[in-house]
């Protein structure tokens, strides 16, 4: 398998260390990925609510280079990218919408585009939960997560494909795997309210805020994440999420790659652990080796 | 009778009495403007509505027939128009190699209380006849004559039959013959060219019996005469289907029968080589070989390659085992058989609506209504009654006209429908040479296309496709009306 | 053959865009017509009077009228013809009026149609066969399948009327969902206290066999003359035995059985009676929770059952009875609610439906009435009640409205105020649908007195909140404001779907049912409690959604039908039915397989197999006429003759 990488924006900048873990992950579970030559924005915001044919030329590009460079799938650690690639594709579908599309490109779309993937959703299919639990070096046992997926991993379901669209249950099946307690957590798909994040802060401070409520009502140590614009949202402004709840949390929340990479065994730095804002310095103290690791 | 309004054309509705003649009488009350073309004939269920009406009207000059009944479900008399979704859908397909318009013809449901449906339907379907040409007149066609010939290899090589085998089928005979009535098998008949059916009764009969690939008669068209019998009968690979297909219908009683099945490889298409041989007195001598076919007529041996001579429904054959058999002779080829279009449908598939039209308007002429398809055909079980020849139902005048000759070979296709193994008896035995097989290799083909595969006389216990339904038809996609 | 062919105006209803004189006059052109008319108003009576006139001054042997739909006037006319001693089959109709004057505006092109129209009438007049009915003995006895509220009706009014009945139930009583309820609206009386009598009556009456824990295997037959094959499922209790004293339940070791009696809020035991009221009050024991039926040693019910009536190798029996009609009373399932995620898939137990909640109101319920959340045994204080889960849902393929969640929605928050009287309840609705008597003032009581909070809009999620309750988010499309509601129990007003296995059954009874399950009636308005195979009727929500006062009256409704049935010795048939023509019959049987009513069979004619019409159970469909090759099945008054000379009359150019 040919498997093209797009990091989006956000990987080079907010969610470093999301992509940090990601290419450790990959790497220490044997998934070799290329990062596609020259790629650019998604146009996932704010293209998209300007013009459907510039977000969608925009996303057209970095498909075409994939397709051009003989990828089998074009993998994404972004919701938000793949959910622009999915409805791109869809959309080119239309000859008359493909015109417009070519019509604003240097060289037309290919006419035959890699099917797109997250990430997550990769891994989970390349890797199952056994072989996981194999790899794994570290045991995650007391550690008490909950799995937050977003909006946007799971929605438009006849778009995304991924799961039970309300009740998505990968990163937990994972996670359990590797020794860890996963909550049930009924808003793993709730909004978390970050498009808002600029004209409507208190909405977003409120949206947030229920789902760290939740989490914290729960018992949970940390919740655990798969989109940078999430992560970014619950942990950087976690306080003022704490300030509209009147009620403090400090829940760390990590991507799912950075648990899963400390469970690999791979060292905290290597991961980004330290860009967390709310940090997990206090869980990592529970994690122990495996005790009867079978391969070790 | 009087005439059409100028800027009208000729459309013909079958409606059901309980769903579509109500929706069509609440457009009424609801005052719904439709175009004036269509007359509607009251039926009391789709089900009723036997697709010979339908092309019938076609024939005689209809530009259209709509035929409405309950929605699926909705079905007054509870499932007609379930079967009646298939029989028509079939049709849908026949008429293109008939060289009729399939777009003339549309099946729909309509419930009592649709009037807009009804009118939206209506309206659409006469716009859509409008943008037709009128139908053209059967008669006054221009006929269209091709040589119907093209050349196909055949997926078995063909070979003569062993030396040994007809000394073998004759001592089997020979143990069986007094625990059976008859055994149906063939003799030479005027020349060794003409192989006929022969009836064994007596140990002496074995001198007459004949066994090589002019063998050709299909000897399952005589079983249900002997029903109660016990009879004893020759059977190839593809004869032993159309005995599944009247075991099916309960026709024949499997424990009258002993099967002799013997293995084939392939029959000569006689009826070809007379042609090529032309008119002769005597027939002196024939040889047939594996690479060469050497007749001598009026003292001059001709020689054939009898690859270029077999009938073309043994060209697409893969396998000659028997689906039953009692005395198994010699060794089988097993496979299955892949779907080779027969010549004469190949032909066909080639032609444009129109000159399929104009094909049949010229090789229809020739039929002299002897029936010889019919009688020859295994499947044609009605024997005495066929309504061709009935006054009470009177679907045919005597008349002899080109389109109730046609009208005839559609007849005999219709009714083969899911029954027909594809023996080709009918077109070898027209004394005239009209490729009517192919009629009935389309609608083969058709058959296995809408109902997933099915392949009539592979299984005793297998429902007929037009004989049942399915609440979800897989293959059937029905017309929305957007 | 004299044919009189009478061209009507309808008033201007017909002569407004059809030349009716010209149409006569061309239709007195046509073969065998030796008299056209066109009168004003034909169906009226001097109408009428001039049918019969004519047919004796010219001796016609054969009538047209070409008018409006036959649907309409063809029995009227039928009995016109009759009385001046035609056949009422000598009789034929064009439809002019709905199918050209009032669809078409073009008086040349209408008048063309007509003339056609009555062409075609009389040419399948001219093929015309007088045509008689026969006459046949009734089985005076009906079958009622189904013993909720509508089949008891049902069945008591059958049997005071004088008609024995038997009665088949699926559960091991009757009683059906409104046993289950703890009040009904809008008056707020116990629904036992009302049903109860009803159903002791049931047991009681002299003329009703119940077979309770039964079901209908087989049906073969016709309207007057239907046998019908029960199954008595095992109960592994000799009923004749069982006194319904309930020592084996208080002693069974076995207490984790699902109770489908309380809807799953609570076990019960292995064996069983559903409740205290229950007819028949027997035992049954459920095989799959039962010690001693799953191969462990346990025996204990045999041992203390005073009568000795537990019989633990007790098999399924068959039964058959003949009736002359039956009734299907089948009732409704709630939909499976656990496919909503929103709602949480069916994870959290303090989420209910509206059902369970009744039986936790119920004083005869696991909890005796008093209202306490599954999850802790709490009383709850505040509760949300969420409508339309399943209903009104096109997402979900389930378009329609279950019809009587608004009220009983309504009901339980009132009583749930009497219950808890410092509790809140919240109502999410889509519509507030309360059209009957006193429903609409119901609705406002609870509003208005009660204090529920009716909120209109729907709701997009519940969860736990990780506190112990429930958090209920949606939206007050009033307001158009986001809401969120903290609960202490969500009670959801699942949507009813048709009864498990009413497709199966229907089939078994050769009735159509819509794309949902419920069965189709014979007609939307005028005839809502017959169905397209006579002698079968409808009562309840088997039909179509309703309510108690609605499947009551549609109980009675349906006996009204069984009586008016019954009223006659004889039954007459219809003649417009299937004959076989045993000369042409080779026996292949394609008829028999296709027959939707199964009324063809095969004789021996001197040694021949042929087909054979059972002629009171033949519908007159055709199918059989479509499919016989050799046209030796033919359908009365549709013929293939007679549908050739309508396509010839309009195709032979």
């Amino acid at each position: 398998m040919h498997l093209a990488y797009f990091p989006g924006c956000s990987a080079k900048g907010s969610s470093l260390d999301y992509e940090l873990s990601t290419q450790a992950v990959l790497n220490a579970l044997g998934i070799t990925v290329w990062e596609i030559d020259d790629w650019n924005c998604c146009g996932s915001t704010p293209a998209h609510a300007v013009s459907t044919e510039l977000s969608s030329a925009l996303c057209a590009r970095n498909l075409d280079l994939a397709a051009k460079a003989g990828a089998d799938q074009l993998l994404t650690p972004c919701p938000s990218c793949l959910s622009n690639f999915r409805a791109t594709a869809k959309r080119l579908e239309d000859p008359d919408f493909r015109e417009k599309v070519n019509a604003l490109l240097d060289t037309p779309c290919a006419e035959t585009l890699p099917p797109t993937s997250s990430v997550l959703q990769a891994i989970g299919e390349l890797v199952d939960c056994e072989t996981l639990a194999k790899k794994a070096t570290i045991s995650l046992k007391g550690l008490k997560l909950v799995a937050y997926y977003g909006c946007l991993m799971s929605r438009p379901p006849e778009l995304m494909h991924f799961e039970d669209p309300e009740n998505p249950m990968l990163i937990e099946r994972m996670l359990e795997a590797l020794g860890a307690e996963m909550l049930d957590f009924p808003l793993k798909t709730a909004c978390c309210g970050a498009a808002f994040g600029i004209p409507k802060r208190p909405l977003t401070a409120q949206n947030s805020g229920r789902i760290l409520e939740l989490a914290a009502n729960l018992g949970a140590d940390a919740i655990v994440t798969c989109c940078p614009l999430c992560q970014m949202n619950l942990d950087l402004r976690q306080a003022q999420a704490e300030k509209a709840m009147g009620r403090h949390f400090g829940l760390p929340v990590p991507y799912f790659t950075q648990i899963l990479g400390l469970a690999l065994g791979i060292a905290p730095q290597d991961l980004g652990l330290a860009k967390l804002v709310v940090p997990m310095d206090a869980l990592l103290p529970k994690l122990a080796p495996k005790t009867s690791a079978p391969n070790a | 009778m009087p005439d059409i309004a100028k800027t009208e054309r000729r459309i013909v509705g079958f409606l059901c009495n309980w769903c579509s003649y109500g929706g069509a009488d609440t457009a009424g009350v609801a005052r719904a403007n439709q175009p004036t073309d269509l007359r509607i004939i009251r039926v009391p269920c789709s089900g009723r509505v036997n697709p010979l009406f339908v092309v019938r009207a076609l024939l005689h000059g209809a530009d259209g027939v709509l035929v409405s009944g309950c929605h699926p479900r909705d079905c007054h008399y509870s499932t007609g128009n379930f079967y009646a979704r298939r029989r028509l859908e079939l049709l849908k397909h026949f008429l293109p190699i008939l060289g009729i318009d399939p777009a003339r013809f549309a099946y729909t449901w309509v419930s009592a209380s649709e009037g807009q449906r009804w009118q939206h339907v209506v309206t659409r379907f006469t716009e859509e006849i409008h943008a037709l040409e009128p139908a053209p007149h059967f008669e006054e066609l221009e006929p269209l004559y091709l040589s119907q010939r093209q050349s196909t290899e055949p997926k078995r090589p063909f070979m003569p039959q062993p030396p040994d085998l007809l000394a073998k089928l004759k001592e089997e005979i020979r143990t069986h013959l007094p625990e059976l009535d008859c055994v149906l098998g063939w003799q030479k008949g005027r020349d060794a060219l003409h192989a006929v059916p022969f009836f064994l009764r007596q140990e002496e009969d074995l001198e007459r019996l004949s066994l090589d690939a002019t063998c050709h008669n299909s000897l399952v068209r005589y079983l249900p005469e002997y029903k109660g019998k016990k009879v004893g009968i020759i059977v190839r690979g593809c004869e032993s289907r159309a005995l599944v297909e009247l075991l099916q219908e309960g026709l024949i009683a499997r424990e009258d029968l002993h099967i002799f099945a013997i293995p084939c490889h392939g029959l000569l298409d006689v009826a070809r080589l007379e042609e090529e041989l032309g008119r002769y007195q005597h027939l002196e001598n024939l040889v047939i070989e594996q690479d060469s076919l050497r007749i001598t007529v009026d003292g001059k041996e001709r020689s054939f390659s009898p690859q270029a001579f077999l009938r073309s429904t043994c060209l697409g054959c893969a396998s000659d085992e028997p689906v039953l058999a009692d005395t198994c002779l010699g060794s089988f080829t097993a496979g299955e058989s892949t779907p080779v279009t027969a010549p004469e449908l190949a032909l066909l598939d080639g032609l444009n609506l129109t000159e399929r039209l104009r094909f049949w308007r010229g090789v229809m002429d020739r039929c002299i209504r002897c029936y010889s398809c019919r009688n020859s055909c295994p499947m044609c079980v009605c024997h005495d009654h066929c309504i061709a020849e009935s006054r009470q139902p009177h679907w045919q005048s005597a008349e002899h006209s080109v389109t109730e000759k046609f009208f005839f070979q559609i007849i005999h296709a219709l009714h083969l429908a899911g029954r027909c193994t594809g023996c080709g008896e009918c077109q070898t035995n027209c004394p005239v040479g009209i490729p009517i097989f192919a009629l009935r290799a389309h609608l083969n083909r058709v058959i296995a296309e809408l109902f997933s595969g099915y392949q009539a006389g592979r299984d005793a216990q297998a429902v007929p496709p037009l004989l049942s339904y399915m609440v979800d038809e897989a293959n059937i996609q029905e017309r929305e009306w957007q | 053959m004299r044919i009189g062919v009478f061209i009507c105006h309808c008033g201007s209803n017909i002569a407004g865009t059809v030349d009716c004189a010209r149409v006569a006059s061309l239709a007195a052109g046509y073969p065998d017509v030796v008299y056209a008319t066109y009168p004003m108003y034909t169906c009226a009576e001097p109408g009428q009077a001039a049918i019969e006139q004519a047919i004796h001054e010219h001796r016609l042997d054969g009538v047209v009228v070409a008018s409006c739909s036959p649907r309409m006037h063809e029995p009227t006319f039928r009995k016109t013809v009759e009385r001046a001693g035609l056949n009422p089959y000598m009789f034929e109709m064009a439809n002019i009026r709905e199918h050209v004057s009032w669809i078409g505006r073009d008086i040349e092109a209408n008048t063309h149609k007509a003339a056609e129209l009555v062409l075609l009438a009389v040419e399948k007049l001219r093929r015309n066969r007088p045509l008689y009915s026969r006459e046949f003995p009734v089985t005076r006895r009906v079958l009622i399948i189904g013993g909720g509220v509508a089949g008891i009706q049902a069945a008591l009014d059958c049997a005071e009327g004088g008609i024995p009945v038997v009665l088949v139930e699926r559960e091991a009583t009757i009683g059906g969902k409104m046993a289950k309820l703890d009040k009904t609206f809008p008056t707020v009386d116990c629904s036992a206290c009302i049903l109860g009598p009803k159903m002791v009556d049931v047991a009681q009456h002299p003329l009703i066999t119940l077979y309770a824990h039964a079901e209908v295997e087989e049906i073969s037959g016709y309207v007057g003359n239907f046998s019908v094959k029960i199954r008595k499922r095992a109960t592994y209790v000799d009923w004749s035995k069982c006194t319904g004293c309930g020592t084996c339940m208080e002693k069974c070791p076995s207490k984790k059985a699902t109770d489908r009696f309380n809807e799953g809020i609570a076990t019960t035991t292995a064996i069983t009676i559903a409740f205290p009221q229950a007819i028949p009050k027997k035992a049954v024991i459920a095989k799959d929770f039962c010690r001693q039926l799953s191969g462990k040693k346990c025996g204990v019910c045999a041992k203390v059952c005073p009568t000795g009536a537990i019989d633990y190798d007790m098999q399924d029996t068959f039964v058959t009875e003949n009736v002359g009609s039956i009734v299907a009373a089948t009732g409704y399932d709630l939909m499976d609610w656990t496919v909503y995620g929103q709602y949480g898939h069916g994870r959290y137990p303090d989420v209910i439906s509206s059902l369970a909640y009744e039986r936790l109101m119920n004083a005869s319920g696991p909890t005796e009435g008093h209202i306490l959340r599954p999850s802790d045994g709490r009383e709850p204080k505040s509760i949300v009640f969420v409508q339309c889960v399943g209903s009104r849902d096109p997402s979900l393929n389930r378009p329609y409205c279950s019809g009587f969640c608004c009220m009983y929605t309504a009901k339980q928050a009132i009583l749930t105020k009497d219950h808890i009287p410092d509790s809140q309840s919240y109502v999410f609705y889509m519509d507030i649908r309360a059209p009957g008597k006193m429903y609409d003032e119901f609705t406002r009581r609870a509003q208005e007195e009660y204090g529920t909070q009716y909120i209109r809009g729907r709701v997009s999620q519940i969860f736990p909140n990780g506190k112990g309750q429930l958090t209920v988010m949606g939206m007050d499309t009033l307001l158009g404001k986001p809401v969120e509601i903290t609960a202490d129990l969500v009670v959801l007003a699942v949507g009813i779907e048709a009864s498990r296995g009413a497709r199966e059954l229907a089939e078994k009874l050769r009735i159509s049912y819509d794309a949902y399950g419920f069965f189709m009636e014979s007609h939307v308005k005028l005839k809502p409690v017959e169905t397209n195979t006579a002698g079968v009727f409808l009562a309840g929500v088997c039909q179509g959604a309703k309510d108690i006062p609605a499947s009551v009256a549609q109980g009675s409704a349906a006996a009204a039908k069984v009586l008016t049935l019954f009223a006659r010795d004889c039954l007459a048939s219809n003649p417009q039915i299937a004959h076989v023509d045993n000369k042409r019959c080779v026996g292949c049987g394609k008829c028999v397989r296709c027959c939707p009513f199964g009324a063809i069979s095969t004789c021996t004619v001197r040694g021949e197999e042929k087909a054979e019409v059972i002629e009171t159970m033949c519908q007159g469909c055709g199918l059989c006429t479509a499919t016989c090759p050799q046209g030796a099945i033919q359908l009365a008054h549709a013929t293939d003759d007679q549908i050739l000379a309508e396509v010839d009359a309009l195709c032979q150019i």
